[in-house]
């Protein structure tokens, strides 16, 4: 799947979670752009039209859950949480403050939505599995929805988790790939190559699905597809690392970094409004 | 000890030394479960024979690497630090220490040196996870000079040993060429107090050591640099001193200060002790904005390890 011809363009809402991301860096002075911006379609579809979720009750018993595996990305689910009224938007500006409570990943009971602590990659499968499990026992109709990095994938843990996934048949369950092409130390293809991918996650017992992860309408698509009864399903968002700002595309040094200037900040609103 | 001052960061001074030893010894390998760094750089580029990214995948790589060993190869696995000690613990138990294959395992990131990316990057376990198991040498570096000593010595000695590195640049405390056999060095006499650090804190506990003197109190640094401890040369630096304080930046459980006080007990010393670290009992943080912070909000922040101290010297 190629995408930088035939992704669609962002549009507005697209370009604002964005903002609220480099408002974070700018705050903290620090953060994993890149592996949150090609994250920023996925969790904007999830929280705007697919998830049941509320706000104000984070902890809503019937709330779907969702778990950002690769707690790298938080940058990405601290906009969508902002913006949809977890916690005041205003915060995003604080990231990595002495009395903040958004830190350089996500921690589960100090901020409002997040249902997991993760930065440890290759857990979030594992706890979904879990979950759904217990949703199942439960009958309460909850799903799960996980996302995982491409580089995280590497962890053997994740694989443990889709063989015990596909022998539950656990249908309420959705693992979805960030598949960005670049982890920290270079690209997929020549780290660690993962194709082919889908027919992996088939292997492992799931129905498997590719989809342009910045394509919101293809995404809403087959997440709001019911799924095949007895698999879970797995979803591979082909997305583009640092969607947004074309000087971070595809640009492995912009994986994390830990001391950006004022300048490149101003560069990066400003590239994403041209874009 | 006058201090040279190349003040490298310990990972670059590190990697600098394996470069420069690896393009001689093609039996010298480095894994990386997916870390770069500068140095890191000219290995992968100019030796690709002798480099591997195993990707986010540390269990493996621990296993492929005494695979590797096993054939004669001069192993180095390399990872943030919790990553590579605590989440392939059983591989290195048996792979290693049961089979005594020799390995090196290389952490960045010894205690808060990750900083703002919160609890699952910091380090806080891992001496005393580590110091249970036979076979494994703790290599806790202080600086710069010690981190290429330590990397040369890997190589040479073909030990099973954990090298943990800070992330963040500390002043040079040794000169080139120093003698870093013995596993810790008396780096300031003192007749009332001996503080005992290792690593980043081993620059703390230099820096309360002045305040303490210019407070009427003696107080002298041993850095404590490698585990098992050197037994007769800690008692042998601390035996002039009235009461000995260690200072770590891990919990306080099983970590440096507790192997101080087994050596201390050992010998029947009735040395007064006191231990400053991280109180278990204060669970995983959550603040942000940077180290001291940190240290601030478990109690070994620089003021109130002076108070704690003056206390305890005076008490």
């Amino acid at each position: 799947m190629t995408l930088r011809n035939d992704t669609p363009p962002l549009d507005n809402r697209s370009k604002m979670l964005r903002r609220l991301v480099i408002d974070a860096l700018d705050g903290g002075g620090r953060g994993h752009l890149g592996s949150s911006l090609s994250l920023i379609e996925i969790v904007r579809v999830l929280y705007d039209d697919i998830l049941r979720h509320r706000p104000q009750e984070p902890k809503w018993e019937g709330r779907d859950r969702f778990i950002l595996s690769k707690g790298h990305g938080c940058l990405a689910l601290y906009a969508i949480l902002a913006d949809k009224g977890y916690f005041p938007v205003e915060e995003l500006r604080r990231f990595c403050h002495r009395d903040s409570y958004l830190g350089g990943h996500p921690e589960a009971g100090k901020i409002p939505g997040v249902e997991a602590s993760t930065g440890a990659l290759g857990h979030g499968l594992s706890i979904g599995v879990g979950m759904a499990l217990a949703a199942r026992i439960k009958r309460s109709g909850t799903r799960v929805f996980v996302a995982m990095g491409d580089g995280e994938i590497n962890e053997g843990s994740v694989w443990e988790a889709a063989m015990s996934a596909g022998k539950h048949g656990l249908d309420n369950l959705v693992a979805m790939v960030d598949y960005n092409k670049i982890q920290s130390y270079g690209f997929v293809s020549e780290v660690q190559p993962l194709e082919p991918l889908a027919d992996k996650w088939r292997a492992f017992g799931f129905a498997a699905i590719e989809v342009d992860g910045h394509d919101t309408n293809a995404l809403r698509q087959v997440l709001a597809a019911p799924a095949e009864t007895g698999k879970p399903t797995a979803i591979i968002c082909h997305t583009i690392k640092g969607r947004g700002i074309p000087f971070a595309e595809n640009e492995p040094s912009w994986h994390h970094k830990s001391k950006i200037a004022p300048d490149q900040i101003s560069a990066m609103y400003a590239a994403l409004e041209n874009t | 000890m006058s201090a040279v001052t190349s003040n490298l960061p310990q990972r670059d001074a590190f990697w600098t030394r394996v470069y420069e030893i690896a393009r001689q010894d093609r039996d010298v390998i480095i894994i990386s479960a997916d870390m770069g760094a500068p140095a890191l750089d000219k290995i992968r580029l100019d030796l690709p024979n002798q480099f591997i990214n195993a990707g986010i995948a540390e269990q493996n790589a621990i296993v492929v690497g005494s695979g590797l060993a096993m054939a004669g190869k001069k192993v180095f696995a390399y990872a943030i630090a919790p990553f590579i000690t605590l989440r392939c613990l059983e591989q290195v138990r048996v792979n290693n220490c049961m089979m005594k294959i020799p390995l090196t395992l290389v952490g960045v990131g010894a205690g808060f040196g990750y900083q703002d990316s919160g609890p699952t990057h910091h380090m806080l376990e891992d001496i005393a996870v580590m110091r249970a198991f036979p076979t494994i040498e703790i290599d806790s570096v202080s600086d710069s000079v010690m981190a290429a000593d330590v990397a040369e010595r890997s190589i040479k000695e073909r030990r099973i040993n954990y090298v943990r590195l800070d992330r963040q640049t500390l002043p040079d405390l040794y000169k080139t060429g120093h003698d870093f056999r013995p596993g810790l060095d008396v780096l300031r006499p003192g007749k009332d107090i001996m503080l005992v650090g290792t690593g980043i804190m081993t620059h703390a506990a230099l820096e309360t050591a002045e305040i303490l003197s210019k407070k009427g109190i003696d107080a002298g640094v041993v850095d404590l640099y490698r585990l098992p401890v050197n037994a007769p040369a800690l008692l042998n630096a601390v035996k002039g001193a009235k009461k000995v304080a260690t200072l770590e930046e891990h919990f306080l459980p099983g970590g440096m200060g507790s192997a101080v006080a087994e050596v201390l007990a050992d010998a029947g010393s009735t040395l007064p002790l006191k231990r400053l670290g991280l109180p278990v009992e204060k669970g995983y943080c959550y603040t942000y904005g940077g180290r001291d912070a940190l240290h601030n909000w478990y109690g070994i922040g620089a003021e109130q390890i002076i108070d704690s101290l003056i206390g305890f010297a005076k008490g």
